[in-house]
């Protein structure tokens, strides 16, 4: 024990790929083809709304599940056909699942007394992870004495103490209270960096998993939509279904037509008129998020590279820092967020608005 | 294909339900199939006929028989309906002190099964019985409680109304009292707020309890054999095979009537409450709200309260009184008091103790250990036809314990046991003990799944992750969490199986071989014997009753240790 844990888990942080994975619950197709490379040490993320398959997914990864075709590789080792007990990874569950006719001591101590580790060591190894996690005096409680972050806290402990080559994580905050939430991702965040180790996080929270993770995979429907950095996701949606779960989004469906060089987005009604950087010729969409646009005054002339809209303010949220407005232009209705002045009155319902993007904030999706 | 390799997969889960299913099949379906086999073939040709059952439908005493089990049924869950009522609605509706005296006392009838206290109800309640002597001494009249069916259906409905109470309270307990506010928000109130919303969300409850009540009494054997009415049912099919022999076509004939009448109760209310989704209680919901009783509605409850407790003590207190009294006859209570009784039985018939307890501990053993396995095969494995061991467990439900005597002794008359000279398999000892078991299986399978099911797969789960292999998964993880479940599945095989009856009136054949029931049953038979009979009747009450407090206790405390808010 010289040497810690720590050190041996940064040259070990293992890999993990699935490679055409194929899962279906009787006639219910579950995950459709799922490829998936996640990098040693990383922190990834499987973002995607409940029911989409992503927790089926990690289940998957650690052998709860059996898919029907496909491959779970763990650092260079298959693992598709290994039962639970010999694949060497940590999971979380949501809701802990401590056992509560043990001890949290007895609890941490199970993952090492199954792998037949000397007495001394399990003792020592237990109070090094609880201490990890800060619970070290609360050893001999029963987890039904704990509060829901402190069992949380020895869920934890109780997977990084057996030293897993990936720790999988389902939905691990869910049952906090939205401070407590916020806390413990950071947490989560700072001991995953300390440890090295290679993480799956399943979350539907796209806060969550934009604050904590490297990458993310959006998965909706069984099928990965997008995989990338929160941002690369958040700027550069690849289809709708991404750029909708990520952030509010405005769409204007229409087409797109090549003129003089230029890709020029029209939408169906003929009212959105704009040329967009990225997007080939055919039926297409535009993507832009409300803190993009700006408010102008009514008489404002067209500034060159912006996109000018008229309309009338059809519906008000005060948000407290922003103030949303739903303004309908055309046959649109767009939202646009106005940063909110201490003292600054909102515009009302039915007042004329105008308001300018610039082109470089537009997404543009071909169909 | 994929059934093939799920069992190649898992070759010991695999054995484990191939083990279980042929005990199923031995001792359980053969012997039943069997029963329905004799009653539907020519006696004399081995063909198919429908002659057997016309006899009996043209004999007189068959019809009657017949007809007076299911007045008997219906007319006993209506008296324990009227018993219940008023009780379940007491305790959910008013603060009552009451409430507490209704629910403990409200399980005494069930510790101690009808037939034992029968006597001891006509003594109290007989036409010569203390009630009448008083009645007829003070105002001149009798009341006839146990003239012929009467009899049956007051000690019946007295001991078997709490199935109805429990069931009914646990009914209204789970209505949600925002179901009640908003009917009084919409301006229902009083009796009928009760009639038009509380009773309909409560029928499930009473519903199930009544059929239970109706199947127990139909099939019960014990209780009119010892009242000495004989033209009912059961009866009728254990003399037939005890005084014609088991060729008699006419005991099978009964049995199957036996199992489709209650069968077909089951059914009835089941269908009855098919698609009612009534578990109301959301999240923050309670029970019914309670309000305080007004001083003479008080005074009305504590009455009524008061005359059924005393009824429901009454054979418990008429018991005690026959197995201390020395001579009572024509007398409002015994001539003086004795402990002779308690003296003889432990001196001249120790055996039937040792007897209840040797079979009831393994017939319990037996319970628990195919209830963990079934309850784990079907709940947590994939394995092909796991649903089929829980329906074939559980339909012994509905097979009274006559039936599978009778399907005991046609099925294994005919083997003898190797290393015993001239003893049969259907009369040995290990016999009754497999036929406890059976009939026991549900109580103890129910108990079994109830208690997996509150231990959350992601529980072993985690215990896998960390790399605990099945087996061991089982052994430190779900069988420790389901021990509350497995003992009291366990109590309450044994607690019945030392009180059951028509099935071992069937399978003993030497009174050394006989239970406590049984030695009840003997002892009762003449005068003389009534008084250690009831010794024997206090000595089963108190095991039974002290082994369900005590797991009660076990139980009780377990759960406040490991209270936590499971989610999923």
């Amino acid at each position: 024990m010289n040497k810690t844990e720590h050190d041996t888990a940064t040259t070990s942080a293992v890999g993990v790929s699935l490679e055409g994975i194929d899962l279906s619950f009787g006639k219910t197709h579950v995950l459709k083809g799922i490829d998936l490379q996640i990098e040693p040490g990383e922190f990834f993320a499987f973002l995607g709304p409940s029911g989409c398959g992503k927790t089926t997914l990690l289940r998957l990864i650690a052998g709860f599940e059996s898919a029907q075709a496909g491959r779970v590789i763990i650092g260079d080792q298959e693992v598709s056909h290994l039962p639970p007990w010999r694949r060497k990874l940590g999971m979380v569950f949501q809701s802990y699942a401590l056992w509560p006719h043990m001890t949290v001591r007895k609890n941490v101590a199970f993952g090492l007394e199954e792998r037949r580790v000397p007495r001394n060591e399990v003792k020592e190894r237990v109070e090094k992870a609880l201490n990890l996690v800060g619970l070290l005096d609360l050893a001999r409680r029963r987890p039904s004495q704990l509060s829901g972050g402190q069992q949380q806290r020895v869920a934890l402990a109780r997977t990084i103490v057996i030293e897993p080559q990936v720790l999988l994580l389902d939905e691990p905050l869910s049952n906090l209270d939205a401070k407590l939430r916020v806390q413990m991702r950071r947490e989560l965040r700072q001991l995953q960096r300390k440890l090295s180790v290679t993480t799956i996080f399943v979350t539907h929270d796209q806060e969550e998993a934009n604050s904590t993770a490297d990458r993310i995979a959006v998965i909706n429907d069984g099928v990965v939509q997008q995989i990338g950095t929160p941002m690369e996701l958040y700027d550069r949606p690849a289809n709708l279904f991404v750029a909708n779960f990520l952030g509010v989004a405005n769409v204007v469906e229409g087409s797109m037509t090549e003129e003089n060089g230029k890709v020029m987005f029209h939408s169906s009604d003929g009212a959105v008129v704009v040329s967009v950087t990225e997007g080939n010729q055919g039926p297409g969409s535009i993507v832009f998020r409300p803190q993009n646009l700006k408010i102008l005054s009514q008489d404002a002339k067209p500034e060159s590279g912006t996109m000018q809209l008229s309309g009338t303010v059809e519906h008000r949220e005060f948000l407290g820092g922003v103030v949303r407005y739903q303004v309908a232009v055309g046959g649109h209705f767009i939202l646009v967020d106005a940063p909110h002045q201490r003292g600054e009155t909102a515009m009302s319902e039915g007042t004329p608005m105008t308001f300018c993007l610039n082109s470089d904030q537009i997404i543009g999706l071909t169909q | 294909m994929r059934v093939i390799s799920a069992c190649r997969e898992h070759p010991g889960q695999t054995a484990v339900m191939l083990l279980i299913s042929i005990f199923l099949l031995a001792f359980l379906v053969i012997p039943v199939v069997q029963v329905v086999f004799v009653a539907f073939m020519d006696a004399t040709t081995g063909e198919f006929t429908l002659l057997n059952f016309k006899d009996f439908f043209s004999t007189a005493l068959f019809r009657e028989s017949f007809w007076n089990s299911l007045y008997v049924g219906a007319m006993s869950v209506l008296v324990a309906s009227v018993f219940s009522m008023p009780l379940a609605y007491f305790t959910s509706r008013f603060e009552f002190r009451g409430a507490i005296i209704i629910q403990s006392l409200g399980i005494i009838p069930l510790i101690m099964p009808p037939f034992v206290g029968a006597v001891a109800m006509l003594m109290l309640f007989g036409r010569n019985g203390s009630v009448n002597l008083l009645l007829d001494q003070w105002f001149g009249f009798t009341i006839p409680f146990m003239e012929g069916l009467n009899g049956v259906i007051f000690v019946q409905s007295v001991h078997y109304f709490p199935f109805i109470l429990i069931n009914l309270s646990a009914a209204l307990q789970n209505i949600d009292r925002a179901m009640e506010e908003s009917a009084q928000n919409l301006g229902c109130s009083g009796l009928r707020l009760f009639r038009r919303i509380v009773l309909p969300l409560a029928m499930p409850g009473y519903m199930a309890g009544a059929s239970l009540v109706f199947l127990k009494v139909f099939d019960d054997l014990g209780t009119p054999l010892l009242l000495n009415v004989n033209n009912m049912l059961a009866p009728q099919a254990y003399l037939r095979i005890a005084s014609i022999g088991i060729k008699d076509p006419m005991g099978y004939v009964i049995s199957v009537i036996l199992v489709v009448i209650a069968l077909s109760s089951m059914w009835l209310a089941m269908l009855a409450l098919r698609g009612k989704e009534y578990a109301t209680v959301q999240k923050g919901g309670g029970g019914l709200a309670k309000r305080r009783m007004r001083p003479w509605e008080k005074v009305f409850a504590w009455i009524v309260v008061i005359a059924i407790m005393s009824l429901v003590l009454a054979p418990h207190f008429g018991l005690t009184l026959l197995s201390f009294g020395t001579i009572w006859s024509f007398s409002v209570v015994p001539d003086a008091l004795t402990l002779d009784h308690f003296v003889a039985i432990f001196a001249e018939t120790p055996e039937y103790m040792t007897n209840t307890v040797l079979y009831s501990f393994l017939a319990g053993l037996i319970d628990v250990i195919l209830g963990t396995a079934i309850a784990y095969i079907v709940l947590r494995t994939k394995l092909i036809g796991r649903q089929w061991l829980d329906y074939t467990a559980m339909a012994a439900v509905a097979i009274p314990g006559l039936v599978i005597g009778i399907g005991y002794l046609r099925t294994f008359f005919g083997y003898q046991v190797p290393w015993l000279e001239n003893q049969s398999f259907a009369t040995w000892w290990v016999a009754i003990v497999i036929a406890l078991s059976i009939r026991r299986l549900p109580y103890a399978l129910r108990a079994c799944t109830a208690a997996l099911q509150q231990v959350s797969a992601s529980l072993e789960e985690s215990a896998e992750n960390l790399g605990a292999n099945k087996l061991s998964t089982v052994r430190k993880i779900v069988v420790p969490l389901m021990a509350g479940g497995i003992l009291a599945g366990f109590v309450t095989s044994f607690a019945t199986a030392a009180v059951e009856l028509g099935m071992t009136l069937m399978l003993v054949s030497k009174n050394s071989d006989g239970p406590l029931s049984y030695g009840i049953y003997v002892y009762m038979q003449s005068a003389a014997g009534r008084g250690p009979g009831a010794a024997l009747g206090i000595v089963a009450v108190l095991v039974v009753g002290i082994c369900t407090l005590l797991s009660h206790v076990f139980i009780e405390r377990r759960q406040r240790k490991y209270a936590m808010g499971q989610t999923d």
